[in-house]
């Protein structure tokens, strides 16, 4: 078993059930014990600390560090400074998260969906190519470039996830949604297109002149 | 299948003293008896002695126990030996779970007794949780076409193929020139033993010629591969044909190349020559300058190519010795930077050549040689001044470095190499002569620079490795491999296929349409397609994504 097994949803969940700290150790790059796993756990992990610091989750809580199984000093002195940081944290929800709980655990509910998709995992499963031998069109990206691509996507999901969270159990209209889930009106506007041209969303009726949504189950 | 329900036995381990010293074992034993599932918990003083194992055949018989889980040491040492005991209980080995409460916890936390007896019972409730929902597994067998393919005719190759072929197996042998050899028919002597290097390399190639279990193929060039261990098929074309062959194992040799050092130190093939160009003046023996100066890493050890060729200072230093053998009057200076003289007759070689009277000057990288129509100048490091020695022949030492050939041969195979074209072993320690994809070996200077001794050995182990499963005529491989847990969810997308470092996925046409398909044979286990599967349709058997959360919903649930 590799560090590349460390699933992004798997991730998230731990957190919803009430774990307070994750520190992962692999091996140090270019010696996987797996060739080339450990590169893909960096580029996950990378991105659910990203996606679960944006839900309001303190980013020190989830860490992702190297070295070889010869270092047992080493491995001690992460282990132990990592035990430290999360004592200072303190329990999750706490002062040192930008949400308090309840509301940070819906919104890792929410992120969790959303690291199970399929958006966020074509893209970090894809970035090794992308940085390496590029995509079909031989096209050659930066680290940088698909890090702002996927923290744009990091955004859209969550906002996009969040929309078809509040509309399960009820229906709403764009401006009732983007007060509760403080989005822009505009910003709101669009997503809920998206989500309805995408099957996701339908109009369920009009009130005041005011289109109400609402999700759609999916097949499959 | 009918749902059956899971009975638990929770085997808690005194290890004597070693686990007993610390933790409250019977306490432990205790505490995993309240535990969900669980059904009989007793603790041993030893698990892995004739009674404690009696005790958990005795158990799985007599409490009706479908999982076992034993508390106790590391599983690599014993994981083996419980599950062996399981199976001969009747029970699937696979239905067993270890936990390791010893090298994990009461040997690293000593003197921390409370915190450790928290830590352990974590560690049990965890196993529990995991082992209520373990599935029976079979060891996955899958059959060795007995013929080995060996890629090279170097000194390396040649080792690798006449010791297959001598123990009986059917070897084929590709070589891209048109004749068997390689580098060593353009050397002339070989450290330390003066050995003819083309005597060395005749007699390999004749003895590999007569072999009848050695079919040989020059001007060969592979054009396509597939499968895995046991089952490759190599497609090449040799002299104008296409030939299908089915092998078990290959084995890589295909050595490395010279560095020609264009735009260095003057070079120009004539007056400015190679260690390499050398070679052929010395055996045709026109050798006429007596002021001959060496220059050690040229082209190694700089920014461009950062690796140490290793093999260069004793070359250097051989050919010193040469020069002055034939010709005593002869001035030779050698300019290094560090030397590279490792084992006995490498130390010999140096005192001989300072005993001849070759002159050795150490430069600074930062103040390289300069060589201009009749001396090289040179900073002398000790002295501290610029030193001009009188040259009528300048030799430079590069380094070897891996070739087009190799790296072709690298992505037909799926064999990695490192920033330098050489060949990645699995494991530097642990599995030096193995490729990290299963029934490929290395050897020879394909892997690294290497002398000629260096490279015989390791053709003799890679064709030692090579030789297990040709002989087992079978492989057997643990079941902890990709496993589709969810044919319907998969849609063949193939980026699975894409991250698998090993080969193992495939997208196949079904009669539902495109699916992925697993080649157990490849399959390390190491589940980078199922955490990244978005379907889910992937899992790992005995880690998938249920049983990893029930761990760590059970940690959590403290």
């Amino acid at each position: 078993m590799c560090t590349g097994r460390m699933d992004p949803a798997i991730i998230a969940d731990a957190f919803i059930h009430g774990l307070d700290g994750l520190l992962v150790l692999g091996c140090l790059f270019g010696e996987c014990h797996y060739v080339s796993g450990n590169f893909n756990a960096r580029h996950k992990i990378n991105m659910t600390g990203e996606m679960l610091a944006y839900a309001g989750m303190n980013p020190g809580r989830l860490s992702f560090r190297n070295l070889s199984s010869a270092e047992s000093e080493l491995f001690v002195k992460h282990v132990t400074d990592f035990s430290t940081e999360i004592r200072e944290l303190g329990p999750l929800g706490g002062e040192a998260d930008k949400v308090p709980l309840p509301k940070l655990k819906e919104n890792l509910e929410i992120a969790k969906t959303a690291l199970a998709g399929p958006k966020l995992r074509w893209v970090v499963g894809k970035k090794s190519v992308f940085v390496d031998t590029g995509n079909k069109y031989h096209e050659v990206f930066t680290e940088h470039e698909i890090n702002r691509t996927l923290s744009g996507i990091v955004i859209d999901e969550m906002a996009t996830h969040s929309i078809m969270a509040a509309l399960q159990n009820k229906s709403a209209s764009v401006k009732e949604l983007a007060k509760e889930l403080e989005i822009p009106p505009p910003e709101t506007l669009k997503y809920v297109l998206a989500l309805k041209r995408r099957g996701f969303l339908e109009m369920e009726s009009v009130k005041d002149h005011t289109p109400l949504y609402k999700y759609v189950e999916q097949e499959g | 299948m009918e749902k059956e329900e899971v009975r638990i036995g929770v085997y808690v381990c005194k290890c004597g003293s070693n686990i007993a010293g610390l933790l409250d074992v019977e306490a432990l034993a205790e505490y995993a008896s309240t535990l969900p599932n669980v059904v009989f918990a007793p603790w041993n003083l030893y698990t892995c002695s004739d009674v404690g194992l009696d005790e958990i055949k005795k158990g799985i018989k007599e409490q009706n126990l479908n999982r076992v889980v034993v508390a106790s040491c590391s599983p690599r040492t014993h994981e083996p030996l419980f599950r062996s005991v399981c199976g001969e209980a009747g029970l699937n080995p696979y239905l067993f779970e270890m936990v390791n409460i010893r090298d994990q916890c009461s040997w690293v936390h000593v003197g921390h007794e409370e915190d450790a007896m928290v830590k352990a019972r974590d560690l049990i409730r965890m196993g529990v949780a995991k082992a209520a929902l373990l599935k029976p597994q079979e060891i996955i067998v899958s059959e060795v076409e007995v013929k080995a393919l060996v890629i090279g005719s170097g000194i390396a190759g040649l080792t690798a193929a006449t010791t297959l072929a001598n123990r009986g197996f059917p070897v084929i042998l590709l070589e891209k020139e048109k004749e068997l050899g390689g580098m060593l028919r353009s050397l002339y002597k070989l450290a330390p033993m003066d050995a003819d290097a083309s005597e060395v390399i005749n007699e390999k190639i004749k003895e590999a010629e007569d072999n009848p279990n050695i079919e040989i193929y020059t001007g060969a060039t592979i054009d396509k591969v597939e499968g895995f261990i046991g089952k490759f098929n190599v497609t090449f074309s040799a002299n104008g044909t296409s030939k299908d062959v089915r092998l078990g194992v290959v084995i890589i040799a295909t050595g490395a190349g010279n560095l020609v050092p264009e735009g260095l130190y003057q070079y120009d093939g004539e007056k400015v020559i190679t260690q390499w160009e050398l070679e052929g003046k010395l055996k045709s023996g026109k050798i006429d300058a007596n002021n001959v100066v060496i220059i050690q890493c040229v082209g190694a050890r700089s920014p461009e190519r950062q690796y140490c060729s290793r093999i260069c200072c004793a070359i250097g230093i051989k050919n010193a010795i040469l020069i002055k053998e034939m010709n005593p009057e002869a001035r030779v200076h050698i300019l290094y930077r560090d030397l590279m003289m490792y084992g006995v007759e490498n130390e010999d070689q140096l005192r001989k050549a300072k005993e001849l009277g070759v002159r050795f000057v150490k430069y600074d990288p930062e103040r390289p040689p300069v060589v201009e129509e009749n001396k090289v100048t040179v900073f002398h490091h000790l002295m501290g001044k610029e030193l001009e020695i009188p040259q009528e022949m300048v030799v430079l030492s590069t380094p070897l470095v891996g070739t087009e050939d190799g790296v072709k041969v690298g992505n037909l195979f799926r064999a990695g190499l490192d920033q330098n074209n050489f060949f990645l072993e699995a494991h530097v320690k642990l599995k030096p002569l193995d490729c990290a994809t299963d029934g490929i070996f290395i050897c020879g200077s394909a892997h690294y620079p290497k002398n000629v001794r260096e490279s015989i050995l390791q053709a003799l182990g890679a064709a030692s490795r090579a030789s297990i499963p040709l002989s087992q005529g079978e492989v057997k491989i643990e079941p902890i491999v990709t496993t589709l847990v969810n044919k319907d969810a998969c849609r063949g997308c193939g980026l699975c296929v894409a991250l698998c470092p090993y080969n193992a996925l495939e997208i196949k046409e079904t009669d539902e349409g495109r699916k992925v398909n697993i080649i157990t044979v490849a399959c390390k286990g190491c589940g980078v397609c199922a955490a990244t599967c978005f379907r889910h349709a992937l899992g790992i058997n005995s880690f998938t994504d249920e049983q990893i959360q029930a761990q760590i919903h059970g940690f959590l649930a403290a």
